[in-house]
């Protein structure tokens, strides 16, 4: 039996005793209360099965439950699946399931459910999953409470995806008939989760109302979740100050007035519940094309961005220097290492200077070497613009004179990612719980396809990085992943495709009248089954 | 004003002739429309944090994305004619009832904002014509300065930070209390503070306007000859002003309110936003960055049918005010 199949027995027999554990504590905890939460923008749709836009799960996640949730180091813990054994050769993942669960409509939940979501619903339509679950052939029910997935190939990265905000569990027998890409259920959710949809008025909120039914008993403590939508960013900081608002998160708050907030006695501002997310923004090169096919350009910017700067004043601290595609989220899981190529170091100016000249761009009379443009979207929040801001202040100070070019969403994405018609741009990555989820997208030659947003528009790739990713893929013990992934990250930081400045701390404010409102790493995408209001 | 046959007539000839220019602007809204680069299925797949090709494909195929554009249009202008203003794919429900759910909300907004402008400015405007030069008319004259040269959302904004967050007397935002779910009077009452700071907004920039433009109608009415003949057969001042001067200041402030009316609109947008108003602006607006093209174009088709409509009721009214106007 291999070792990581120990780990996660040993995690999951632990989880459990903390969870009777926490049961029988539940006498502190108040039952009752309202819980508004802001989002922004509102969400499209509560298809969480086919649609991951970030708002969507922030309200299905409290609806649907996954095979498993994740504590903070990014382990696996029991939800609908008790446990779950990895066979000896990674090829088959037996997934032993909960008694006496039953969907909001009060049918039964079995394994019929766990094929039915995997194989027709995920596997075929969710963004996502159609990439993370190609190695899934089939998914067995030998009886009512047990599901085996059967691999084509070993895939560790598999059990990392199964939180309810990722792979929600939906009822056969509702989204079994019918054509699931348009669904008379999209929008009437039918989950196993501790809070059922009541009401959607488009535009306004969405209210989620306790299950009486919850599998977890005496759970959840709460009465009622109201998300509501507020698109302008000073209203919802008002809604929150007043007290009419008690959570939001992701961008939602923008950094500035996060830390303003934080000086409320009322508002606790966070940056825990995104381990699982973990953004790493960069500016990535279009290594087709002149002058950024030269590697010593691409260099030289690297070293000549200020990614302290940033940090401070872009994100006011909400953020930490990156150092490559691979989040330091993943340290606990040793897949990251901060042993690579080093842009931070005191002479950057003068070491960026000189690669220039070496590549052939000399300084002309006006000082300038060449000028660029520099793609950026608005859509995400103003601090898009800012960093687009200071990368330009910076590489004018070793000669390249940077134009910056702003547009709504969908003209970036089709000249970025469709059109590959830029030079340099703005990339925001999410690393998800696994690098394989999210950072090869980035990196890998197969991911290098048009028309496919975020992801490979470097356009970048050598065989020998393409190897280590798939075998990493594939590798099972951790620490053989971990050195895979060190290589990796020592490879890419030399070549520097994109130069990779921060990690993303999005700020959470809420009111401190809840407690335990952030307890997974999903943070907002969490079910909410623990949160009490303490009147 | 009487609607007899005549004017029937001329409310009928008047839809007549908004018919092609209808069909005129959808057919230019969906081209303009479609030159933007970028579609939906790119802006779902961007949403979602990325997608793999096959399911941009598939997507594409759902909203009829990859038939050639001409196909597009034939199919949208014949959807049109039977009044189908077809399916928001991002929303998962046909256009016309995502509309109608946010058309109240707007109406709503729209109506006050626009009735609560005309009266205060006509208001104001005499308020200052009267008092000409005095502090009154100062007074007036700075504060309509003031307000048309404030942008929508700043002053939303600021609104809200001294009545709600400072005072705590208005909610912030939405139509109404999410978490009290009142109903009956209540909720009517509910909805009526809601309204007061966003109509406030919404009215302050346009009633600077009626305010400038009813005070020198006024003055500009006051020099005519007509009033030296009512003033020389000796009628009282107030009264040469309520029945002469006031009836013919009116006009040009209603052509204006006509005018407007497009332009209400585009700030209803600003004040949604601001103010969380769970209105059409709001809807557009997402429509718009989300590529929701059937979405957009239903929202951009009725304004222009609402814009047709009102300037149709402001002719009409203009015969009501001065009868001397004839339809036709």
């Amino acid at each position: 039996m291999p070792r990581i199949l120990a780990t996660f027995r040993a995690v999951i027999g632990t989880a459990v005793i903390a969870s009777l554990g926490l049961t029988g504590a539940a006498y502190a905890q108040k039952r009752g209360g309202t819980l508004v939460q802001l989002t922004s923008p509102e969400p499209p749709t509560l298809a969480s099965y086919m649609n991951t836009s970030f708002a969507v799960p922030q309200v299905t996640g409290k609806i649907y439950d996954g095979l498993l949730e994740y504590d903070f180091s990014l382990k696996p813990q029991p939800s609908l699946a008790e446990s779950f054994t990895v066979a000896p050769d990674g090829k088959s993942i037996t997934f032993k399931l909960r008694h006496g669960v039953k969907f909001h409509d009060g049918s039964p939940f079995t394994s019929a459910d766990v094929q039915f979501t995997f194989m027709d619903v995920l596997k075929k339509v969710h963004p996502r999953g159609i990439g993370a679950l190609r190695e899934l052939e089939a998914v067995e029910t030998p009886d009512d409470y047990t599901a085996v997935f059967k691999l084509s190939n070993p895939a560790p990265y598999i059990v990392m995806a199964l939180a309810g905000a990722d792979a929600p569990i939906i009822p056969k027998h509702v989204f079994g008939t019918g054509d699931i890409r348009n669904h008379p259920n999209a929008n009437k959710p039918i989950g196993t989760g501790p809070f059922k949809l009541v009401e959607w008025r488009k535009g306004e909120f969405i209210r989620l109302d306790r299950n009486p039914d919850y599998w977890r008993p005496g759970m959840p403590y709460l009465d009622r979740v109201v998300v509501r939508f507020i698109p302008d960013a000073s209203t919802r900081t008002a809604l929150l100050e007043k007290g009419e608002a008690h959570l939001a998160g992701y961008g939602t708050v923008p950094f500035a007035q996060a830390k303003r907030l934080a000086g409320n006695p009322n508002i606790e501002v966070t940056t825990k519940g995104y381990e699982m997310f973990s953004i790493i923004e960069s500016i990535t090169f279009n290594t087709k094309r002149k002058p950024f096919d030269n590697v010593k350009v691409r260099q030289a910017i690297s070293y000549a961005i200020d990614r302290q700067f940033i940090v401070d004043n872009v994100y006011f601290g909400y953020a930490k220097a990156a150092t490559g595609q691979i989040s330091s989220n993943f340290a606990p899981a040793g897949f990251y290492t901060n042993q690579v190529k080093n842009y931070a170091v005191p002479d950057n100016l003068a070491i960026a200077n000189k690669l220039l000249d070496e590549a052939g761009l000399p300084k002309k009379d006006n000082g300038i070497r060449f000028e660029t443009t520099l793609d950026t979207t608005a859509a995400y929040g103003e601090y898009y613009q800012r960093s687009a801001e200071v990368v330009q202040q910076n590489l004018a100070r070793i000669g390249i004179k940077v134009n910056i070019r702003s547009e709504d969403v969908a003209t970036w994405l089709n000249r970025v990612f469709t059109q590959y018609d830029f030079d340099m741009t703005e990339v925001g990555l999410a690393n998800l719980a696994d690098p394989v989820l999210g950072a090869y997208r980035a990196l890998h030659s197969v991911y290098i396809k048009q028309g496919a947003v975020f992801t490979n528009n470097s356009q970048w790739s050598t065989p020998r990085t393409d190897e280590l990713m798939d075998a990493a893929a594939r590798e099972l013990d951790p620490a053989k992943r971990g050195a895979l992934y060190k290589e990796l990250q020592q490879l890419t930081a030399e070549a520097a495709p994109a130069a990779w400045y921060v990690e993303t701390q999005f700020p959470t404010a809420y009111s401190k009248k809840f407690k335990n409102m952030i307890t997974s790493p999903q943070g907002l995408q969490g079910s909410f089954y623990s949160t009490w209001l303490d009147q | 004003m009487q609607l007899n046959h005549s004017g029937l007539r001329f409310v009928l000839r008047r839809l007549l002739q908004a018919l092609p220019i209808l069909i005129g602007i959808a057919v230019l809204n969906f081209l303009l429309v479609h030159l933007a680069p970028g579609d939906a299925a790119t802006v779902l797949a961007g949403e979602s944090g990325g997608a793999p090709p096959e399911y941009l494909a598939q997507l594409r195929a759902q909203f009829g994305l990859d038939q050639p554009m001409y196909l597009q249009l034939l199919r949208y202008l014949r959807n049109m004619l039977t009044l189908d203003l077809g399916y928001s794919y991002r929303h998962g429900e046909t256009v016309l009832a995502l509309i109608l759910d946010r058309m109240g909300p707007t109406l709503l907004l729209m109506g006050l904002a626009f009735v609560f402008s005309i009266c205060g400015g006509v208001l104001l405007g005499i308020a200052a014509a009267t008092a000409l030069n005095g502090w009154r008319d100062r007074l007036i004259s700075v504060l309509a300065v003031v307000t048309y040269a404030t942008p929508l959302f700043w002053m939303g904004i600021m609104l809200i930070l001294v009545f709600s967050v400072k005072l705590g007397w208005l909610p912030t935002s939405g139509m109404e209390d999410v978490v009290a779910f009142n109903t009956g009077w209540a909720r009517v009452l509910d909805i009526a503070w809601h309204l007061v700071l966003p109509v406030l907004t919404l009215s302050l920039f346009n009633m600077a306007v009626y305010t400038r433009m009813m005070r020198s109608s006024m003055l500009d009415q006051r020099g005519q000859d007509y009033v030296l003949t009512a003033r020389a057969k000796g009628l009282a001042e107030a009264v040469i002003t309520r029945r002469h001067i006031l009836r013919n200041a009116l006009l040009p402030v209603l052509t204006m309110a006509g005018v407007q009316v497009g332009a209400l609109l585009g700030g209803s947008v600003v004040i949604e936003s601001v103010f969380a108003w769970p209105g059409l602006g709001q809807l557009a607006f997402q429509s718009l960055f989300a590529r929701d093209y059937n979405l957009l174009l239903g929202i951009f088709f009725l304004s222009a049918c609402l814009v047709v409509v009102v300037n149709l009721v402001v002719d009409l009214l203009y015969s009501a005010i001065d009868p001397r106007m004839k339809l036709g």
